[in-house]
């Protein structure tokens, strides 16, 4: 028996490695609709629960990650494809950046000292990032060579030469993301172990990393309240970006994260309400299994299709980690449980802008976006295009973000919608 | 028809009664003349009931039209005449409903929902036309559940995309202040408590007006507050007689319901009113309190403006200034509080009521009930080992499992006993 568990837990492990690897799925696996947005009306518990929800489309956050990276690469096709050849270079200038760890501004590459002010959110990349970095496992396994890359998910019209530009630009995505130090970067550590690809120092790419920065110019900003970022003042923007003192300087909290994943097996809900301590299964009320550990505090519902559903940890990782640890129970019970598909569906985060905030004004400036009820809930409910986020916006000045799919998108919902605040601060 | 008749240019009796286009005719079959016609509007068959049929039943469109659409569309006018609408707003309304019932997940909707919808329907009609329904109005009349007339509501504005202005404030103040039975006197309403309409509407929407300016409208509901303030401005009309009257006495003698937040309103209100007569010279000598107030209520709204300018300071000044207070404390205890103090107050040195109160929303005014800590930093990468032992800590041990069901067969074979078969 105990082999057996040994390699199944070995292949939960690599399983969850692996899936991590390849970072979220920009395939259309749809979102339960259940799962989106919660209903404005049930703010304190903000999971979809059987209250009245309306179902979201979650496709539409799917939709950006797809529609960024094309936007980047056409002006990246404004710049001249760098020959092949180049890729070799970049390979040894890494090698030697990794022998000398500490550097951050390495001679010949200008291209370093633009790093991402803020450790945990990269503009808009994450989604870019995730998706080259899923195809550029093979490159490594490939030997560097770019044309055995599966790059089938990019639109037609891109030539050859914009697949290399794509490539070659997401390599130096990833080397900032090596260069920030942070220790609480957003990404996954597997990606971060495989920055095996070179770094970039021309001086063209560059640019184009300029020209595709402007539109996220304004998404930009600084955390200085994170305990383990780098110091704003000793990483100097290349691109113009929105002066320090029109950042409003206060972080969102992540308060709630929804994520799903499959363990690929059959399940007996009674088994499991009767070996496993922590859980509750009442099929009369719940078609589920509602389990809780203790840390990271943590619910989970587990279906007998052996789907579940994991909800109350407060970042990224300790959802990860709390699913795994909820995958390991099931598995420990005898089940030949699996870990894949690994997804966040829904991100919940809240700040305070400190000062009172006249909703009726707000309402009647900003119709298309928000619906302001008193009669039926106190706060108004703001919907933002871009990112595409609801906020529940109070006359307390509390804000609660929701419908995230990644932690940037409710940083910069909130840097978007601080200034239309600001302008109602006053009666 | 055969007795009878004979055709007028080929003079058969062959004459047939043919319909053309439903109309009747009484033709000759020989040559085709047509003899007499019937007439073209359809007729109740019976002579002694000759009237015509309305336009709505003549034609055909009512076939196409699905029965519970037939009746939710009746319901849309029933309201609209019970609520006594313009007929304008009646057609707006059945235009919305048809608008909506074109929607599947409409078509598909429990009858409870259909029968909100119709609510939704016409509020929205009398939103943007600016008249002023409240939505407990409407739940009331169609006994139907607010929650439910929520969910319904906000998912059909968006469906059909539609631009809903807010409720209008004054408006509502004046038909729900007219609702108010305390103009002329009755059995139940004694002299003294009857009052004179357009002066206690004009006091009401004074103060009304005070109690937005001040934060006290924003994220509430409208009514609870409008309650306070009409029964404020109705005391301070004549307060010698009336102030021994209750706010719950007040709506019952008016025959209106108290909604259940407009005492705490009152009293926010009051508070309001109080910090605005600190400021106010020849009422700081009184010691006012929340009875004796209301006295001074007319005097109070004359001043309004400058009051409500002097006696709160924006919020953020507020802080500002709290904050200068600090560091001039940290440096010179006695002269940063002084300059602070009496620059805003432009007061003799011998009096000195307490520093101006910040214009903030009663929430944001009160202590926060639990202070949330920040979040621990954590350092959790997400592909961390899991213990065994942490893992078998969730799981029992097979004595407990055999204990649990041991447990469970006795809790259902005493539930069996308990309801005998």
């Amino acid at each position: 028996m105990a082999p057996t568990v040994c390699s199944g837990l070995d292949r939960v492990e690599a399983e969850a490695q692996g899936r991590d690897l390849r970072g979220p799925c920009p395939a259309p696996s749809r979102p339960d609709p259940q799962l989106g947005p919660a209903s404005p009306f049930a703010p304190a518990g903000l999971i979809n629960g059987p209250c009245a929800t309306r179902a979201q489309s979650g496709s539409a956050a799917a939709q950006l990650a797809w529609a960024l990276p094309r936007s980047r690469l056409s002006a990246l096709l404004t710049v001249g494809p760098p020959p092949m050849e180049e890729e070799q270079t970049y390979l040894e200038l890494y090698l030697d950046q990794c022998a000398a760890q500490d550097d951050l501004t390495p001679p010949g590459s200008p291209l370093l000292s633009p790093v991402v002010p803020n450790d945990g959110y990269i503009p808009n990349t994450s989604n870019s990032e995730t998706v080259f970095n899923s195809h550029l496992q093979e490159v490594k396994g490939a030997s560097g060579h770019f044309s055995s890359v599966d790059l089938s998910f990019l639109p037609d019209e891109l030539t050859q030469e914009s697949k290399d530009q794509s490539v070659i630009r997401s390599k130096q995505d990833i080397e900032e993301n090596c260069k920030t130090q942070s220790q609480q970067s957003r990404l996954s550590l597997p990606r971060e172990q495989d920055m095996g690809l070179g770094l970039i120092s021309d001086s063209t790419l560059s640019k184009s990393h300029s020209q595709a920065y402007p539109g996220d110019a304004d998404s930009v900003q600084p955390s200085p309240e994170k305990p383990n970022s780098t110091p704003l003042m000793s990483i100097t923007p290349m691109t113009p970006v929105t002066p320090v003192s029109e950042c409003s300087g206060i972080v969102p909290q992540l308060q709630n994260i929804v994520s799903t994943v499959n363990l690929a097996c059959k399940l007996d809900l009674k088994k499991i309400a009767l070996h496993a301590k922590n859980a509750e299964y009442n099929p009369k009320r719940f078609a589920a299994v509602i389990m809780r550990i203790r840390e990271p505090r943590t619910t989970a519902l587990i279906f007998s299709s052996g789907k579940m559903v994991c909800t109350g940890a407060k970042s990224e990782e300790q959802s990860r980690l709390a699913a795994r640890k909820y995958a390991r129970v099931v598995q420990k019970l005898g089940f030949p449980a699996r870990f894949l598909d690994f997804k966040i569906q829904n991100m919940v985060g809240s700040c305070d802008v400190r000062f009172p905030i006249r909703l009726e004004g707000l309402v009647l400036t900003h119709q298309q976006f928000s619906s302001y009820e008193p009669e039926l809930f106190p706060g108004l409910i703001y919907r933002m295009v871009k990112p595409r986020i609801v906020l529940l916006i109070f006359v307390s000045g509390k804000v609660v973000l929701t419908g995230a799919k990644e932690r940037s998108e409710i940083y910069e919902a909130f840097e978007n919608i601080y200034p239309i605040l600001k302008g109602f601060k006053k009666a | 028809m055969p007795g009878g008749g004979h055709c007028p240019d080929c003079g058969s009796t062959e004459l047939v009664e043919d319909s053309h286009y439903s109309q009747s005719q009484l033709v000759c079959s020989d040559c085709g003349c047509v003899v007499t016609e019937g007439v073209l509007t359809t007729t109740f068959s019976d002579e002694g009931n000759l009237r015509e049929v309305t336009y709505s039943r003549s034609t055909g469109e009512n076939d196409q039209v699905s029965r519970s659409q037939q009746r939710g569309l009746r319901r849309v006018r029933d309201l609209c005449r019970v609520l006594q609408l313009p007929s304008t707003f009646e057609d707006t309304a059945v235009a919305y409903y048809q608008q909506a019932y074109r929607h599947s997940g409409i078509r598909a909707a429990r009858l409870q929902k259909k029968e909100v919808l119709v609510g939704c329907c016409v509020l929205i009609t009398c939103r943007q036309h600016n008249w002023p329904l409240t939505m407990g109005t409407v739940c009331a009349l169609l006994y139907a559940d607010l929650d439910v007339f929520s969910g319904t509501y906000m998912q059909i504005v968006k469906l059909l995309g539609l631009d809903v202005p807010s409720l209008c404030l004054a408006d509502l103040v004046k038909t729900y202040c007219s609702s108010f039975r305390l103009f002329q006197a009755s059995p139940s309403v004694p002299a003294k408590y009857v009052e004179d309409k357009e002066k206690m509407l004009s006091r009401t929407l004074q103060l009304v007006e005070l109690a937005d300016e001040t934060w006290l409208v924003t994220g509430r509901h409208p009514l609870p507050v409008i309650t306070a303030a009409t029964f404020l401005a109705w005391q301070s009309l004549q307060p010698s007689h009336r102030l021994t009257c209750s706010l719950a006495r007040f709506c019952k003698l008016a025959n209106v319901d108290l909604p259940y937040p407009a005492s705490s309103r009152l009293q926010e209100l009051l508070s309001v009113l109080l910090r605005m007569a600190e400021r106010l010279a020849w009422l700081q000598v009184l010691k006012l309190d929340k009875r004796s107030v209301v006295k001074h209520i007319g005097d109070l709204l004359q001043h309004r403006h400058t009051l409500v300018r002097k006696a709160f300071r924006d919020g953020t000044a507020e802080m500002e200034a709290g904050e200068k207070e600090l560091r001039g404390r940290c440096q010179g205890p006695e002269q940063g509080k002084e300059e602070v103090a009496s620059s805003s107050l432009n007061l003799p040195e011998g009096k000195r009521p307490a520093s101006p109160t910040p214009l903030l929303p009663p929430c944001m005014l009160k202590p926060p009930k639990r202070i949330c800590p920040p979040p621990p930093v954590s350092t959790v990468t997400g592909d961390e080992n899991i213990s065994d032992s942490e893992i078998e800590q969730y799981l029992r041990t097979p004595q407990e499992i055999k204990d649990f069901e041991k447990a469970q067969a006795a809790r259902q074979a005493a539930r069996s006993v308990s309801n005998p078969p």
